[in-house]
């Protein structure tokens, strides 16, 4: 090697050590991190898209609700309705056609306007006949819409097939509700899963797949102006990764967290936010077996088992147990329902009485949102509480594509199972006890009263009166006992203590637009 | 040699046949059907059917093996079913970000396993000959996701001097040019990106490399071991020629080929064995991506990138090839010798 080769290749060395080292040294401070003018938050899977229409997923749901807005939307800790892009609505008395009052001045951020053409165009898209097979929400946002006019620039008239007071909390909903901007929609081929216009408090700037989704202030938002300038939602899969990350300062705020890191999260100083989840985790009893086709032999299993220790023990504190379907923050959500109390003498002298000693359970292998702890363990701590009372549990466990299969097939006296709400309505709870499809069902229950409720509480509009049904629906599953509810899962995450006004909405959604960070 | 390497590519079509052949049949048979996972937990029986029809997926298996030759032939791969994106735009995506990886994986584990192999050569049966290869044990036998975490626990959790993960700062990223983040940021004059990118490759790097630089070592060692026994060795040093220059002229130049061999091998499996890495350190490459394309039954993306790790495959296998040519004039791929 010559003289000169040596010199460049020692000196390109010396180079980028140095590099190197200036930006390790600068690592705990990098321009992104220190600033106060960018939040990050970090998430641990890829969106799917960000076309609102096209996706069916949380991780696309938390950017797209800081994109777009809906013509209505959540209170901030609850799902009770409030004004967004509709500044107001009135519902014809027979309960078929709404009429909503726009918002003026509103645009998008493509600079075109928010206006009751581009609300029909919106929802025509997802309307039967135009909607493509991959929008897989269009069906349960839109199904009941027959028409949609825009009767001027600014009030739009939908008629529906059929009364469904539901229809309203599926407007406020983060899937298929959001408005898009028609031109967007026109220059993109009906879909904007990468080149997102709303109306929302930040715009779309770039996304780097599997490494973030980039957005910045919407200058001319209709409200009021999101705090923080830059808005960065980072994938980082590995979860031990993702609290490495939020404890080394790299993030501010983090999700997809287990209990067993709490530990960790907090001795760094931050903050871990557990809001119950909208959700409901219960064991079902199959209504058309031969034991269970009798409510005294479902009161004495619910009798034999200990909910609320049962909860505390598997779940340490982060489920609650749950009294009523509804979580509390849902309309309808009824304080004075509790279920059968824990009275193990009784349910053992029922149990004898009945002659019963064995029955047939099966549950699902994988942790799932309302059940993080896996249904096997939820199934053999029963089995524990069901031994003492002299019943022997015979218990079955599937992957969970082949316990759907089970559950419809229906040879089970026992099935666990769970719900994760989608539009903070009472009767997507509800109804779960009333479809024909066993799948959703999975206690093939049937009962003709409460059948009737559930019909008369989709026809009937928000307010007291609609409450009141669902609490006599409440009443009912805790008297028969259908279901032995277990609990209702906290939705975990965590943030730095730098960050202001964080809240992580019952819906798992993040609205990033009302927080800002200290120095 | 022209002609040599001109035969090599045109092996590559009974190649990528039986490839394609292999990925379609598996993914087919023994992947769980797209369309509940596609179409989400609203879908009925005949929105799923109706989804199958547009996608092709009702065919016989042969037409819909058809269709995708024809689509390869074409350059149209597809979209992805999962994302509506198509294929080429989510692979491009990423595939700069593995190369990048594997890159400055294969270097340090070149780098350091020629380095380490070479001195437990030269000293053997010395304290170095030792650390050298207990060195080398230990990086065969980590998994390289609990090594990940163990350097993110330490270099970043604790010490606070390297990120966990990512590519880049997402603020500080280059302007696109060529996809590789190392390259844009020189071309752009961004120094800050430079560096940044360059941090940010270090943990991965090491963790990913760290295998390969245990094989590297091993395999530089007893190459190096047999060639210092050789005549022209003693020869050399008879000479009078300097130690060193024995060394790195006469006895390493003439053990690197196998040891080349071993470092084209161990690039092949890095393009497509990066995936636990990618996972622990949020790399955005094809590897982790594949994975969870596969577990979404995505078939258009998953014949797509296997497609291309195959052609990369043996066009790196080509290179080592030539490189021999190089380190050793004996060796020519010439008619005669073929």
């Amino acid at each position: 090697m010559n003289t000169v080769k040596r010199v460049f290749c020692v000196v390109l060395a010396t180079v980028l050590l140095c590099l190197t080292f200036t930006a390790c040294g600068s690592r705990q401070q990098s321009p992104t991190q220190a600033s106060t003018d960018t939040l990050i938050f970090a998430q641990g899977a890829e969106p799917r898209g960000l076309d609102p229409a096209l996706v069916d997923d949380g991780e696309s749901s938390k950017v797209i609700v800081n994109i777009y807005e809906g013509l209505l939307k959540y209170a901030k800790d609850s799902t009770k309705l409030e004004p967004c892009l509709a500044e107001s609505w009135d519902v014809s008395k027979d309960g078929l056609t709404y009429t909503f009052h726009l918002r003026k001045g509103v645009k998008f951020h493509d600079g075109t306007d928010f206006n009751a053409e581009a609300v029909k165009f919106n929802i025509e898209r997802q309307m039967k006949g135009k909607a493509t097979q991959d929008m897989s929400y269009a069906d349960f946002v839109y199904g009941y819409v027959t028409k949609v006019e825009a009767v001027d620039e600014y009030t739009v008239v939908i008629t529906l097939k059929d009364v469904c007071t539901p229809f309203l909390y599926n407007l406020a909903m983060s899937i298929a509700a959001p408005m898009v901007s028609p031109k967007a929609l026109q220059d993109n081929n009906n879909n904007v899963n990468e080149h997102p216009v709303g109306t929302g408090p930040y715009k779309f700037v770039r996304w780097d797949k599997d490494q973030a989704v980039v957005l910045v202030r919407n200058d001319d938002y209709w409200g009021e102006k999101a705090k923080t300038k830059n808005v960065i939602f980072k994938i980082i899969k590995d979860n031990s990764a993702r609290v490495v990350a939020l404890n080394n300062g790299e993030v501010d705020m983090i999700d997809g967290i287990d209990a067993t890191v709490v530990d960790q999260i907090t001795k760094a100083g931050n903050v871990v936010d557990q809001p119950d989840g909208m959700n409901i985790n219960y064991m079902a009893y199959n209504t058309t077996s031969p034991i269970f086709s009798k409510p005294e032999n479902r009161k004495a299993f619910s009798q034999a088992i200990n909910v609320p220790e049962l909860v505390k023990s598997l779940y340490q504190g982060y489920a609650s147990p749950a009294d009523s379907i509804l979580p509390s923050f849902v309309p309808g959500f009824a304080k004075d329902v509790k279920q059968v109390a824990y009275d193990p003498e009784a349910a053992k002298a029922a149990l004898a009485k009945a002659g019963i000693t064995s029955v047939h359970m099966i549950t699902y292998s994988n942790p799932r949102p309302y059940n993080t702890a896996t249904g096997q363990a939820l199934a053999e701590a029963v089995q524990g509480y069901l031994s003492k009372v002299g019943v022997t549990c015979n218990i079955e466990v599937f992957d969970w594509t082949t316990y759907k299969q089970k559950i419809k097939a229906g040879d089970y006296d026992i099935c666990f199972y769970g719900w994760t709400g989608d539009n903070g309505d009472p009767d997507n709870f509800m109804a779960l006890l009333s479809d024909k499809d066993p799948t959703m069902n999975v206690a093939r229950y049937d009962n003709p009263q409460y059948n009737e409720l559930i019909a008369k509480g989709k026809a009937t509009p928000e307010g007291p009166e609609r409450d009141d049904i669902y609490a006599q629906l409440e009443k009912i599953q805790a008297d028969q006992n259908p279901w032995l509810l277990v609990s209702h899962s906290k939705l975990l995450s965590a943030y730095s203590p730098k960050v202001q006004g964080y809240y992580y909405h019952v819906t798992g959604n993040v609205f990033l637009s009302g927080m800002s960070k200290n120095k | 040699m022209l002609k040599y390497i001109i035969k090599r590519l045109l092996m590559l079509i009974p190649v990528l046949i039986g490839v394609s052949i292999i990925v379609f049949v598996i993914m087919r048979v023994f992947s769980p059907d797209p369309a509940p996972i596609v179409l989400g937990q609203h879908a009925t029986v005949e929105m799923a059917n109706a989804w199958r029809e547009v996608n092709g997926l009702n065919a016989p298996l042969h037409i819909q093996y058809f269709n995708f030759i024809k689509g390869v032939i074409t350059g149209d791969l597809g979209h992805s079913y999962y994302t509506k994106t198509p294929v080429l735009e989510e692979i491009f995506a990423r595939f700069p970000a593995t190369i990048e990886l594997a890159v400055s994986s294969i270097l340090f584990a070149s780098l350091f396993g020629i380095i380490i192999g070479a001195i437990s050569a030269v000293k053997k049966n010395s304290v170095f000959d030792s650390a050298g290869m207990v060195t080398a044990l230990i990086g065969v036998s980590m998994p390289i996701f609990w090594l990940g975490i163990i350097l993110i626990i330490i270099f970043s959790g604790t010490l606070h001097i390297l990120p966990s993960g990512g590519r880049a700062d997402p603020l500080l990223q280059p302007a696109t040019v060529t996809g590789f983040f190392l390259i844009d940021s020189l071309l752009t004059g961004n120094l800050q990106s430079f560096a940044d990118t360059l941090v940010h490759l270090i943990l991965p790097s090491c963790a990913l490399g760290m295998y390969s630089m245990a094989i590297i070592a091993r395999m530089t060692r007893s190459s190096m071991l047999e060639t210092l026994e050789q005549d022209y060795i003693r020869t050399a040093r008879a000479k009078g020629v300097t130690e060193g220059r024995v060394i790195r002229r006469h006895a390493l130049r003439n053990a690197l080929i196998p040891i080349v061999t071993v470092i084209g091998l161990q690039f092949g499996s890095l393009l497509g064995g990066a995936v636990l890495t990618e996972t622990v350190f949020s790399w955005p490459g094809i590897g982790a991506y594949t994975v969870n394309c596969i577990l979404k039954s995505d078939f258009p993306v998953v014949q797509g990138v296997v497609m291309l790790v195959a052609i990369t495959f043996v066009i790196i296998n080509l290179i080592v090839d030539v490189i021999y040519a190089f380190l050793d004039p004996r060796i020519k791929y010439s008619k005669k010798e073929a």
